[in-house]
């Protein structure tokens, strides 16, 4: 037989054998969770916070948490959307074309990018503590900030990147200045992009366990302010998974199903509104 | 001749070291379509964006020398670009409409400029488009994208849009190069209607399209300005012997070819070495004829033969993937 043909059929092999490792993998993680979650899932696991300790208690819920990371994650990628959209249209040509600034701050985007999250969370535990301030909502929400930066950041200039450039000689041909052509034309055309962006950079912060661990803290009530500590769900489910009482470990699997239907219902709304906006998109 | 409204003096260009331009020097007549003619790669379209700064935009592209738009110079400092800008209404090689609807499309350069008042816009956007022809197929449906509609269609949009900015000269970078035959003489009907209050620049390396449109013409070879005056003269009678063989060259209709190769299948740099070597066997004068169907040897082999001194006399797509290229040794 030809070797070509062989050849063909080996990578093929392979190729979808990644494939299948990739979703498989998906699938699997999703069974588990669901499988060993499903059964303790109960109303009172989303309706009321913790009680007798979060650690110990083996009554109530894990409203705290949920209601805990909402604020934190959504605190942080609001934050970190006003910081990314303003990095990513200056990295375009028109602002910053060449010049050694534009890529300093590349290269230290994807160092921030590949920085462990722990040492993001040690060094907001001693910002705080140098400041006299304890762990709290502010605390947790200004690291999820610093984490999803670079995550949105690449990400949106990814896409900004792909925006024609005649469509931007068409908008400066017919005398817009640079904020009013990346305002109107181009944040129009990437927007469906710039909005995964979001996503994926709030994905990356509400499911973030060492970074939020010394900042946030952790409790068993909702937060009243912005310096009282909170609970989150990616650290419920590993002081739940970390106790010596099976029950409150089982609650721990329920903590990740809630963690994953979250992300699950914002991605498929965030998505449903790109949409909305793709239909004057020229592709 | 009627007042200069372009002045273009002494002015170069530099991509990263490679000169585009050098040393143009030309006026460009008020409220008349003058055509910039060349081969690809002569520095027309380069020409046109400096006229409009657009030049700015890319990356490594200096300029030196003055282009006087009513007088003032657009590449001094103190010049404001968005002004120049809204001088000049752009139609772009392909239709670019922006993402947006029809009716934002039009609105876009007025809103931009300070027009607010809904009514306003509204009778902006209906004026230009009919003066395009476009307001009776779109008038139902001016909040659907503009994406939507057919290329002819866009090309004409862009023009109401370009129109809306309520320019004075309109630049056009082959205008018609992607429009099928009929939109195309849809496009050239408005500019010669146009005519009358815009002064129109057009780059075109169709000839026939040159003659038809062009009060004045301008010939550009290697980003060298070879010859410029009006239409008429420069088409029947040119001065300089590269203009006729520019002009011939298109005309050719029986050309005695000499020797024939099919380059189908080959890549570059090879059809540019099987070509030189076909060449290389003929006597000078004679003319060789190539089929390539690989894009880039479409601009490269042609430009490679004019660097080695051979005339390129004719580049044509003669069927969907083919296109031959006809080379007089020299």
């Amino acid at each position: 037989m030809d070797i070509r043909i062989i050849e063909e059929s080996v990578f093929k092999t392979l190729m979808i054998l990644s494939l299948t490792t990739v979703i498989g993998s998906l699938l699997v993680v999703i069974g588990v969770i669901l499988w060993r979650g499903l059964p303790v899932l109960t109303l009172d696991m989303i309706t009321k916070t913790a009680e007798g300790g979060y650690y110990l208690g083996t009554g109530g819920g894990i409203l705290n948490a949920i209601v805990g990371s909402l604020y934190l994650a959504v605190g942080g990628t609001a934050l970190a959307f006003i910081i990314s959209v303003g990095i990513a249209f200056y990295l375009q040509n028109e602002y910053s074309g060449g010049t050694r600034l534009a890529s300093m701050t590349r290269l230290s985007l994807d160092i921030l990018w590949g920085t462990p999250s722990i040492v993001y969370g040690a060094f907001g535990f001693m910002v705080l503590m140098q400041l006299n301030m304890r762990a709290s909502l502010l605390g947790g929400i200004i690291v999820l900030t610093l984490l999803e930066i670079p995550i949105m950041t690449r990400a949106m200039e990814e896409v900004i990147k792909t925006v024609p450039q005649e469509l931007k000689e068409v908008s400066y041909s017919l005398g817009a200045t640079r904020l009013e052509t990346s305002i109107k034309v181009v944040a129009k055309q990437a927007f469906p992009g710039m909005i995964t962006g979001v996503l994926i950079a709030f994905g990356r912060g509400i499911g973030d366990a060492a970074s939020i661990l010394f900042t946030a803290g952790y409790t068993d009530r909702i937060p009243g302010s912005l310096f009282d500590a909170t609970a989150s769900l990616p650290l419920a489910v590993f002081f739940q998974l970390g106790t010596p009482l099976p029950q409150v470990q089982q609650k721990a699997y329920a903590s990740a199903v809630i963690l994953l239907i979250i992300i699950l219902i914002i991605s498929i709304t965030t998505r449903l509104i790109g949409k909305k906006y793709t239909k004057y998109i020229i592709r | 001749m009627s007042d200069t409204h372009i002045n273009i003096q002494d002015f170069n260009t530099y991509y990263s070291g490679h000169q585009a331009l050098k040393n143009i020097s030309v006026d460009i007549p008020k409220n008349q379509i003058t055509a910039i003619i060349g081969p690809s790669g002569c520095g027309k379209s380069t020409l046109l964006k400096c006229m409009n700064r657009l030049i700015d935009l890319t990356d490594g592209a200096t300029c030196s020398g003055k282009i006087l738009i009513d007088g003032e110079d657009i590449f001094d400092k103190k010049t404001d670009i968005t002004d120049i800008r809204k001088k000049m209404g752009l139609l772009a090689q392909k239709p670019t409409p922006l993402p947006m609807s029809i009716y934002e499309n039009v609105a876009y350069g007025p809103r931009i400029h300070g027009t607010r008042k809904k009514s306003k816009l509204d009778a902006v956007v209906e004026k230009y488009l009919t003066m395009v022809g476009l307001w009776e197929e779109v008038k139902d449906r001016l909040d659907s994208p503009a994406s939507k509609l057919s290329i002819g269609q866009q090309q004409r949009l862009c023009l109401a849009r370009g129109l809306a900015v309520e320019p004075e000269i309109i630049l056009c970078d082959e205008p018609t190069s992607a429009l099928d035959p009929l939109s195309s003489q849809h496009i050239e009907e408005q500019l010669l209607r146009l005519k009358k209050d815009y002064t129109i620049v057009i780059v075109t390396h169709n000839i026939h399209q040159a003659m038809r449109l062009a009060d004045y013409v301008v010939h550009l070879y290697l980003g060298e300005l070879v010859e410029h005056g009006l239409a008429s003269e420069v088409f029947e009678n040119p001065k300089e012997e590269r203009t006729r063989a520019y002009i011939d060259g298109t005309f050719f209709t029986d050309l005695a070819i000499d020797k024939e190769i099919n380059l189908k299948g080959n890549v570059c740099p090879y059809n540019f070495v099987y070509a030189k070597q076909a060449l290389h066997t003929l006597e000078k004068d004679d003319v060789l004829r190539i089929i390539v169907d690989y894009p880039t040897a479409v601009t490269e082999v042609p430009r490679g033969m004019e660097t080695d001194g051979h005339n390129v006399i004719r580049v044509k797509q003669i069927n969907e993937s083919d296109w031959e290229i006809i080379i007089q040794k020299k």
